[in-house]
């Protein structure tokens, strides 16, 4: 053997050694950290996510007063139930502050159905159940314009474009003024006005606050003692209609 | 002459890489060496990583589980939140879909000429009485509406009895002092906020004389005519936008005083502004 092929062999043998210490013991654990690293990407993303959806929520922990407070109001323009006392009581009140007689109320939007104020409530595909009624009025036009303004004004929206609700949302789709018949005393000038207007009534499914308290919304393991009453809270049966 | 190599044989071959007894062996166990310690130093650099990766997953996977723990907790408020913003968007949606009725009572009574007089008025919403009427009461619609054209507003996604794209229309009746007043009602009428198309139905003089023997509607003096004519005003609009018809904005209707001609519908003074 000649000194040039041994030093082929010594070559080829270091070679051999460095490639098998490469393959078997550093390229293995090289891949491993990869793959590691790419654990660690997907768990910090992970993380990420989930810091993120605990910050929503804690906004939305923070915001719960309001919002529960503002869904309880609501709850005065689209009740639960179909509420007609208290839309009752609203109407007189509002025809009593614009001197107005509040003369007649009818379930259905028929002029020519004369039953009891129980309405009946029309399922709408989705959202809200409409309830459509009849009203009769008795006064002046002025006094008649001033009442359709708080009728509107029992929910409306405000400059700043949230909602203000005093009392049911009622939607007019028809207004008809004609003079008042009857002979009475000081009748002159005064109109009869009959309105169709349709109120809303939440869906049975849903309730007004969908299980919530005052302290927290339904489905929450309370931890630390809340001092909040726990009562559920229904539609408020009788809420004020003035401003 | 013959060339002579006065080197010895075995010290020829210069002083190179290969020189020396192993024939430069020495320099590639050296390089092997330092490959192997740089493949050394690479897998304990490697080994360090896995380890410290692995330790940081770890803590990662239980800070996750800690957040998302919390965030399960917690998806009760996110879901509430979440019905609200519903209602009130749903709640927002009526409200915005509203016709102004007080608006256009009162437009009406600003623009009515002094000399002529409502006998009654008469408004609705085409396409949202057909909606009300689909209920269960089994009368007619309480007001003489001109055509409900739309019936399908009811069982749209979006419940409003008076849905986007809906006409209200107004009838109007009354007397003027004569034809020329008729013309001009017409004229101002359609200067009012909001009114698309203000249509004549009709304006006929009594034959007879005698207050109120032909005019039924209205008890006109004399021989004044009699006039029944329709506004209609824009349709609703579409979107949540508070048009100037729709809006829930309470116009100040003392600064626009009515007209003082004498009727039972139309006001009489300006008493009454809006308080």
């Amino acid at each position: 053997m000649t000194t040039r092929d041994r030093i082929v062999i010594i070559v080829l043998s270091a070679l051999a050694v460095v490639a098998a210490a490469w393959l078997l013991a550093v390229a293995p654990e090289r891949e491993q950290a990869a793959k590691i690293g790419a654990q660690v990407s997907a768990a910090r993303s992970q993380l990420a996510t989930a810091e993120s959806s605990v910050v929503s929520a804690r906004g939305a922990q923070a915001g719960y007063a309001a919002a529960y407070a503002s869904l309880v109001s609501l709850g005065k323009a689209v009740p639960t139930g179909q509420e007609v006392p208290s839309l009752i009581y609203q109407l007189e009140q509002a025809s009593n502050q614009k001197r107005v007689e509040f003369a007649s109320i009818t379930s259905g939007g028929g002029a020519g159905s004369s039953s009891s104020a129980s309405a009946s409530p029309t399922a709408a595909a989705a959202g809200f159940t409409q309830m459509p009624f009849t009203f009769t009025f008795n006064g002046s036009f002025f006094d008649l314009y001033h009442l359709f303004q708080q009728l509107n004004g029992f929910t409306l929206r405000t400059a700043s474009g949230g909602l203000r609700v005093s009392g049911r949302l009622l939607t007019i789709q028809s207004v008809k003024l004609t003079p008042t018949t009857s002979s009475t005393k000081g009748s002159s000038g005064q109109l009869t006005g009959t309105i169709t207007a349709t109120a809303y009534v939440l869906p049975a499914s849903q309730g007004l606050t969908g299980g919530a308290t005052t302290a927290s919304p339904a489905g929450v393991t309370q931890t630390t003692s809340s001092s909040a009453p726990s009562s559920s809270v229904t539609t408020p049966a009788v809420i004020g209609a003035s401003r | 002459m013959k060339a002579f190599n006065l080197i010895p044989a075995e010290e020829r071959g210069g002083a190179g890489i290969g020189a020396g007894k192993s024939g430069g062996g020495a320099f590639v166990v050296l390089g092997l060496l330092g490959l192997l310690a740089i493949f050394a130093l690479l897998y304990g650099a490697a080994r360090h990583q896995i380890s410290s990766r692995r330790g940081e997953v770890a803590t990662l996977n239980a800070q996750a589980q800690v957040a998302q723990a919390q965030a399960t907790q917690l998806a009760p408020y996110v879901s509430f939140m979440a019905l609200h913003e519903q209602r009130v968007q749903a709640v927002s949606q009526l409200v915005d879909s509203r016709f102004d009725w007080a608006h256009a009572f009162h437009e009406i009574g600003r623009v009515l000429p002094k000399d002529a007089s409502l006998a009654s008025i008469s408004g609705t919403i085409a396409g949202a009485s057909v909606a009300a009427a689909t209920s269960a009461a089994p009368a007619a619609p309480a007001t003489t509406s001109s055509s409900a054209t739309s019936s399908t507003a009811a069982s749209v996604a979006v419940t409003s009895a008076t849905p986007p794209g809906s006409i209200p229309t107004f009838t109007l009746s009354g007397c003027a002092t004569s034809q020329a007043e008729v013309a001009l009602t017409l004229d101002h009428l359609r200067l009012i906020d909001g009114v698309g198309e203000v249509t004549l139905q009709s304006s006929t003089k009594a034959a007879g004389s005698g207050g109120g023997g032909s005019s039924s509607s209205g008890g006109c003096a004399g021989s004044d005519p009699v006039f029944a004519m329709q506004v209609a005003f824009e349709p609703l609009p579409s979107v949540a936008t508070t048009g100037s018809t729709s809006s829930t904005s309470t116009a100040a209707a003392s600064a626009a005083t009515p007209a003082t001609g004498a009727s039972t519908a139309q006001p009489t003074t300006s008493a009454g502004g809006a308080q």
